[in-house]
């Protein structure tokens, strides 16, 4: 015991004088400290850095999800307002007495009394029937004088809750207390804004011009712009609230309405507001939690009369909307975040007020919203770790290579300390403490750099590029992550350091008298098993991407397993194996260079130097680095390509439209023009479709590109047969076609894959596949014959029924369109395509349904009433009328039956309800609805049918259109604009209307496209827009930060490259340095300095060259690995995030040759660097010294 | 206790399979160096062997043949020989560097053989001190911090380590160059700084290799001279291995190492060159006697003697049977191992079971 106190005693005593010794020989020995120093700086810098990643990653998304979020908790009472219970006021002075004490504490930044959504009383679950009771106050309607307003909208109210329990689906109204207009509320409020569309004011101007604020999705169907005076806003309150059959008419002051779950019954009593003004328009939040009301109305609640409010707060509409101080809120990572809210959350319970008079239940919104977050940024993180293995891997091995060297070196110095009578434990001491001393440096260099490091990483928008976060990302690591950090590069330096030296001291003293310990031999067998299998992962998504997407590996769970695995199968198994031929490459370079006059003299020399173990390993570590910079430099470019051609796709060009009516080119772009308050140049374009017939009689339809399509759609070689985008452009442009794979297989064309004809290649003129086709359009003429009088023709009596339509939709292809809860009432919709569209609960009623294919077409719910058709029979098969409502649906030929349609729960056009025994069989009504009547004649109608034809050449494969993004892009054909032109003549070609625009916009930078977007979308004459940058901003975050990984991958190019460069230089001067007395050897026989240099220089560098061709051909086979890797990740989202959508852009490779050449540069420049300096500084050296040597 | 035992042979206590086997059978030649310590001796080795095991071809080397030497108390001893007579080896294995494979050294009067790793660097560093070639200084650390280094070692504390340093370093000249790095001093500065590393413990033995053979002549003078000194004023031992005459010289006896073998012992005060005429042979413990190949030359060769005459240190050898080939008939390799009757299977020279080497027998 005592001993032990004197050891412990003692080694205090000399700490500062072991700390100057271990110090001293660490820096005067540079080279083998680098070497450790590299080892365990790299091994710190990439782990803490991928932990430090996850954390920024996890505070990103905090971030994110608090931006969604405009109030972060909710007060309410504890029990709900009724008669006889207690703990509540009506009193708004009390209340906001209650806000300004949360306010006071450390942890809320601001509050503010708020009537709006009911109380729940409770904690918020799936469970909880309360959350269901809980109706915000609901939009009933608003009158505006203002002309060109269009507030009487019958579905205009309607609003889906996404989140959370949906109690009832309409836009609600929330009046928000004074404090919500200065401060932080009124901070995060007036962020969303949109930028020329108003301000949000203080509460004096607010109260004073009785202002309102409306988000853009309101503003842009109504019309309605900043200024705009509102007469009367009515809106209704939940008095009570019943199970079905618990309340009936007489119960209710008001009007019962529904709820969507359970059929709950809510009495709904309606309160007005008169005189108040539009004061701005913004943007809706992604609705985030289910506990407020998502994007309503704004306003406060001063406007509303004292007798307003008092019924607002007796029926249970008043909570406390708090912040809270987000700095606060600890960011490091989510469930830190949900830890600090708990304990705010229980402190808050416990929250009495007013004397204790009023008690509060504390409602968390953050925690909530941010509950789901936790799963999914696991999985992110993950694939973000698997993504990093090969780096960690990297540095590992370096340290350990490093130490190993450095242990090496020491073994002269070790023997004088021991014939000094060093004991081993205090050489092992000391081998340790000065070990101990370079990790510690090291492992706190890496660690914060990488802490520096990871804002930038995130920050990164694509491979090699970065743009500032608009979050302020500080990540920071728990006390466990550092001391893992700590674990896996010190102490494994330690452990290693420990295990390293205790064997290299048993080797000394036992010199002579044990056998020298025979190396083991590599396990070759096993390089190559993993090697093996690694190719054969590699080699299958080569395959799957040169050919029609089938690999070699055909069993799917197979295929994942090697997916998965063989990327660092490959990469380890092909590093070890290389690195042998590597480590060969004097031989193989001499084979070059035998017969030069540069080697003659030296040849001999070359030949006998063997491959020592320094060199090998020096051949695995350029292997090693080489293949990480060539697979994160593939790999990431790729990666940014194929977030911005994702976005490309979805775009076509700068931004797309959907107008509210078809328009023209002309009129979209002057409409654009208007909007924007900048300078630009505006070109529109849209992709029509037109139904066509082979020569064999196949119906099949085409694309038309038109010629404006070049300029303004963003194409890449992946969307065009072939690679050359202009070819393919002058090759449409002069008549050519091109087909999807389906297509071409069903018109016997080349390129369908049926007899492996997967190559993707433009076909000449003069190519046998390419021939000319003819194709016919049948344009249908209806033609009215007999029973009219004379004066009086039926085509004048439907020309004037069109004259008495609102909308003109006709000539239109709205084929599987989207124009689902429109209203069509009076539109003319003839000749129009609506075959496929998407017309749900779109109102339809007294429109003209003239000459229109309806076959597909979604009509559930719609409203037909008294809606006229005139249609051939065949064009209304399959379309589906479930629910809709035909009554008076008149059909001007009576030849057409409702039987080939879907009819449940229809209302017949004789008003009866279908079912079962009717099933509509009267059909359509013969009697010619209200507005027809005055003006009917009857007449029997025939549809003539005249073909219009053209020929064109079919020019290979297309896979899409950019914008026009759609599966079915492989049953089409895409046309160009002549050929339209033919057929359909140029008159409707020039005047052609469509409802989506591709636009591409000149003159405007990135953010000022983004607000040009806010502003079409605001338009009332647009029913929205997609820009570019956000939808690529969107894969960004969406898809980059997951899959894309472009920052990591940058990360890992940066730090292979740095360990590249730097690995060289260190473990280049160890090796010289162990070949000093070959050289001093060289030079006593007389070789001269020259011929030694040469020597030297050719020795290396064909060692390090020749491992950094095979470092990038291995990074090569690495980078199509790991495609399989992506893929299956991808396929894992998909199922988690239920998204479904599968990605329409192949993953094709990009092979940024100049970004490899440049590290592979800098490598070689730093080697003949090193290796110049070194070999002059052993050639200075006393021959004689080197030579006697130890 | 058997964990110490381990850490004699393996140096960090490594379990082996047959350290039982060596436990016994150091126990057993401990007895019997039991019975011939030298209380008089500072150092004494007796029947050194030591063979390095290789795996080149012309397979292990025998380094040492059985040595026996004794260094008294404040004794000078030189140790002459050409390179590769195991001078280096024998170094090693006296200063306890390195265990031999047979044989036991003696220091102080303690049998080093079963001591533990541990205690040998004890009794070393109370005992011996080493001076090599070149100095062999710690290349990063200054002189001051060289000299203090084995006190280090002995958890002396830094600074009187460093005081008592200073001094020594003082004493030998060098205060100017306190603070010089290896690599800044000058070859006889090295020497000195090495001798002044060598002295700080006190030590009754010096074993020094070649001290001066990096060294011009006047500095080797002036490092004799230092040597000397000690010798003189402080009674230290000597054992210096070297080629010089003027370092045997100062010496007073030295040994002719030959094939890890003493062949001759010469007396006090001789100069190298007189090692011929004045050479004495030496029969050590178990009879054996070396000729030095000069005087094997002079008699004929290798071959049967017949001792015609022994008595009162006197023998006179006679070459017997001149004319007789030794070797009758052709021979072969023993089938079996006369030893443990292993039957060879292939052409090995040494039995793999026992490691007798494999006679040659008379064939048929």
């Amino acid at each position: 015991m005592r001993n032990r106190i004197t050891k412990w005693k003692n080694r205090f005593r000399d700490l500062p004088d072991n700390l100057r010794i271990a110090g001293l020989s660490s820096w005067r020995d540079k080279e083998r400290g680098l070497a450790v120093f590299a080892g365990v700086f790299l091994a710190s810098l990439v782990i803490t850095l991928v932990l430090v990643y996850g954390v920024g990653l996890s505070q990103a998304f905090l971030e994110e999800s608090l931006e969604q979020t405009v109030f972060d908790s909710k007060i309410e009472f504890k029990n709900a307002p009724t008669q006889g219970s207690t703990g509540w006021t009506n009193d708004t002075t009390i209340l906001q007495n209650m806000c300004d004490e949360v306010t006071l504490k450390e942890e809320f930044s601001d509050c503010t009394v708020i009537l709006g959504k009911s109380g729940i009383h409770s904690e918020l679950s799936f469970s909880n029937d309360a959350a269901f009771y809980a109706s915000p106050l609901f939009l009933k309607q608003i009158e505006s004088s203002d002309n060109g307003r269009n507030w009487n909208q019958e579905d205009l109210w309607e609003y889906e809750y996404t989140t959370g329990p949906p109690v009832v689906n309409i836009r609600a109204i929330s009046f928000l207390g004074p404090e919500a207009f200065d401060g932080e509320i009124s901070e995060r409020l007036s962020k969303n804004i949109i930028y020329e569309m108003g301000e949000w004011k203080t509460h004096e101007e607010v109260h004073a011009e009785r202002g309102i604020y409306i988000p853009l999705d309101i503003a842009s169907t109504t019309g309605a712009e900043v200024g705009d005076k509102i007469d009367h806003i009515t809106f209704t309150y939940t008095s009570e609230r019943s199970l079905p059959g618990g309340m009936s008419d007489e119960d209710c002051a008001g009007e019962i309405i529904e709820g969507e779950e359970f059929r709950l019954l809510y009495c709904q009593i309606p309160l007005t507001l008169d005189n108040v003004t539009i004061l701005g328009i913004y943007e809706p939040w992604p609705q985030g939690n289910p506990v407020l009301a998502a994007n309503p109305i704004y306003t406060t609640w001063t406007i509303l009369d004292e007798n307003q409010q008092t019924t607002l707060i007796d029926n249970d509409h008043v909570y406390l909307g708090v912040t809270v101080d987000r700095t606060l809120l600890p960011t490091s990572s989510i469930s830190a975040a949900e830890d600090w809210l708990e304990i705010v959350a229980n402190d808050m319970q416990k929250q009495t007020y007013d004397d204790g008079n009023v008690k509060i239940f504390y409602v968390d919104i953050i925690s909530s919203s941010i509950l789901w977050l936790e799963f999914f940024l696991g999985f992110v993180q993950v694939f973000d770790y698997i993504l990093m293995i090969p780096v960690v891997i990297l540095s590992l091995y370096l340290l350990i290579y490093g130490l190993e060297l450095s242990l090496e070196q020491r073994r002269r110095e070790i023997s004088i300390h021991r014939a000094i009578g060093a004991t081993a434990e205090k050489l092992k001491g000391m081998v340790l403490f000065e070990l101990f001393i370079i990790s510690t440096v090291a492992w706190l260099g890496g660690y914060l750099l990488a802490l520096v490091a990871v804002p930038f990483v995130l920050s990164s928008v694509g491979f090699m590029e970065f743009e500032a976060l608009e979050i302020d990302v500080n990540p920071s690591l728990s006390f466990g992550a550092t001391f893992f950090t700590i674990l896996t590069t010190l102490g494994l330096a330690l452990i290693f350091g420990n295990s390293r030296t205790k064997s290299f001291l048993e080797m000394e003293i036992d010199e002579g008298v044990r056998k020298t310990k025979e190396a083991g031999k590599p396990r070759v067998w096993l390089h190559w098993t993993m090697f093996v299998i690694g190719a054969i992962g590699a080699f299958d998504t080569w395959q799957e991407l040169n050919t029609t997407g089938e690999g070699i590996i055909t069993n799917w769970f197979v295929g994942g397993l090697i997916n998965i695995f063989g990327p660092f199968l490959l990469w380890i198994g092909g590093a070890l194996l290389l690195s042998r031929l590597g480590a060969a490459g004097p031989s193989i370079m001499l084979k070059f260079f035998r017969k030069t006059p540069l080697l003659s003299d030296v040849k001999r020399g070359l030949e006998s130097t063997g491959t020592s173990e320094s060199t090998g390993r020096l051949a695995t570590i350029m292997l090693l680095t080489l293949s990480i910079v060539t697979l994160a430099a593939v790999q990431g470019y790729t990666g940014s390509l194929v977030d911005e051609r994702t976005a490309d796709l979805e775009i076509g060009s700068d931004i797309k439209v959907y107008a509210v009516e078809p328009m023209t080119s002309i009129e979209v772009e002057q409409a654009i023009t208007n909007i924007s308050s900048k300078d630009i140049t505006v070109n529109a374009v849209n992709v029509p479709i037109i139904p066509l017939i082979s020569e064999d009689g196949t119906d099949v339809n085409a694309y038309v590109l038109m010629n404006e399509s070049t300029e303004i759609l963003k194409w890449f070689p992946q969307a065009i047969p072939g690679d050359d985008i202009s070819e393919a452009m002058i090759a449409y442009k002069g008549g050519g076609f091109t087909a999807g794979s389906d297509i071409a297989f069903t018109l016997d064309l080349w390129g369908s894959g049926r007899y492996g004809d997967s190559e993707d290649i433009l076909l000449k003129e003069s190519n046998k596949d390419s021939g000319n086709l003819t194709f016919t359009w049948e344009e249908t003429i209806v033609t009215f014959t007999g029973e009219g009088n004379e004066d009086q023709d039926p085509i004048m009596a439907l020309i004037l029924y069109t004259g008495l339509m609102e909308k003109n939709w006709s000539n239109l292809d709205l084929s599987n369109q989207d124009l689902s809860n429109r209203n069509f009432t009076h539109t003319d919709f003839s000749n129009t395509n609506l075959s496929g569209a998407d017309l749900t609960n779109s109102d339809l009623s007294e429109s003209i349904l003239f000459n229109v294919d309806l076959r597909g077409a979604n009509l559930a719910g719609a409203n037909l009433n008294n809606a006229i058709f005139v249609i051939q029979p065949q064009n209304i098969i399959d379309a589906n009328f479930t629910n809709a409502n035909l009554s008076g649906a008149f059909e001007y030929t009576g030849i057409v039956n409702l039987s080939s349609a879907e009819l449940n729960g229809v209302t017949c056009p004789d008003g009866t309800i279908q079912n079962n025994d009717n099933n509509c069989s009267a059909g359509f009504s013969a009697i010619p609805p209200p507005l027809l009547a005055p003006i009917f004649i009857p007449a029997s109608i025939e549809f003539e049918v005249i073909p219009h034809e053209t020929s064109i050449r079919y020019i290979g494969v297309h896979e899409f259109i950019p914008g026009v993004a759609t599966n079915d892009m492989n049953s089409y054909l895409v046309i160009n604009e002549q050929a339209y032109r033919d057929l359909r003549g140029n008159q409707f070609v020039d005047s052609e209307t469509a409802t989506t625009w591709i636009v591409e916009i000149d003159g405007l930078n990135n953010d000022e496209l983004q607000v040009l977007n806010l502003l079409i979308a605001a338009d009332s004459r647009f029913e929205g827009a997609n820009d570019w940058e956000t939808s690529h901003e969107n894969v960004e975050r969406n898809g980059g930060i997951i899959f894309g990984t472009q920052g990591l991958f940058t990360l890992q190019y940066l730090v292979a490259s740095i360990a590249a460069i730097a690995s060289s230089f260190v473990f280049l001067s160890l090796v010289l340095n162990q070949k000093k007395k070959e050289l001093a050897i060289l030079q006593a026989i007389g070789a001269s300095p020259n011929q030694i240099i040469r020597l030297v220089l050719f020795e290396i560098l064909s060692i390090v060259f020749v491992s950094m061709i095979l470092g990038v051909i291995l990074g090569i086979g690495l980078a199509l690995s790991f495609n399989g890797l992506f893929n299956i990740f991808g396929f894992l989202f998909q199922l988690f995030s239920g998204t479904g959508e599968t990605s329409v852009i192949t993953r094709v490779l990009q092979w940024p040759w100049w970004v490899i050449i440049k590290v592979t540069l800098g490598v070689l420049s730093v080697v003949v660097l090193a290796l110049i300096m070194t070999t002059r500084r052993a050639l200075r050296a006393d021959l004689a010294v080197v030579l006697k040597g130890e | 206790m058997s964990e110490e035992l381990f850490e004699h042979t393996t140096g960090q206590g490594k379990e082996d399979e047959d350290s039982k086997k060596q436990i016994e059978a150091a126990q057993f030649s401990e007895k019997i160096y039991d019975k011939k310590i030298d209380s008089n001796a500072i150092l004494q080795a007796i029947a050194l062997y030591h063979v390095y095991q290789s795996t080149a071809e012309d397979g292990n080397v025998v380094a040492l043949r059985g040595l026996n030497v004794k260094v008294k108390n404040g004794e000078a001893v030189a140790i002459v020989g050409p390179s590769g007579s195991g001078k280096s080896t024998l170094l090693k294995c006296l200063g306890v560097l390195m265990k031999p494979s047979a044989g036991g050294v003696i220091l102080n009067g303690i049998p080093t053989t079963r001591k533990t790793g541990l205690e040998l660097v004890k009794m070393r560093q109370e005992t011996v001190s080493f001076i090599f070639q070149e100095g062999n200084l710690l290349p990063d650390l200054s002189a001051l911090d060289n000299v203090a280094q084995p006190l280090r070692h002995r958890d002396v504390s830094p600074y009187e380590a460093r005081d008592k340093a200073r001094e020594l370093l003082i004493e030998l000249g060098l205060e100017e160059r306190l603070h010089g790095l290896p690599e800044t001093l000058s070859g006889g500065e090295q020497q000195r700084v090495a001798i002044a590393r060598a002295l700080i413990t006190n030590p009754k033995l010096i074993l020094a290799d070649e001290p001066t053979g990096a060294l011009d002549p006047i500095t080797s003078r002036e490092v004799l001279d230092l040597f000397r000194k000690l010798h003189k004023e402080r009674g230290v031992a000597f054992l210096i291995v070297t080629h010089s005459d003027e370092v045997a010289a100062f010496c007073d006896r030295s040994l002719e190492l030959r094939d890890g073998r003493f062949v001759a012992e010469h007396g006090t005060n001789l100069d190298i060159d007189d090692l011929e005429g004045s050479r004495e042979l030496i029969v050590d413990e178990l009879g054996m006697v070396s000729f030095p190949p000069d005087v094997l030359m002079k008699i004929g060769g290798s071959g049967r003697y017949e001792i015609e005459k022994a008595d009162n240190g006197e023998i006179t050898l006679v070459a017997a049977e001149k004319n007789k080939s030794l070797i009758k008939g052709k021979k072969k390799l023993a089938d079996k191992c006369p030893a443990c009757k292993h039957k060879y299977k292939d052409k090995s020279q040494l039995c793999p079971e026992c490691g007798s080497s494999r006679p040659m027998i008379k064939s048929n």
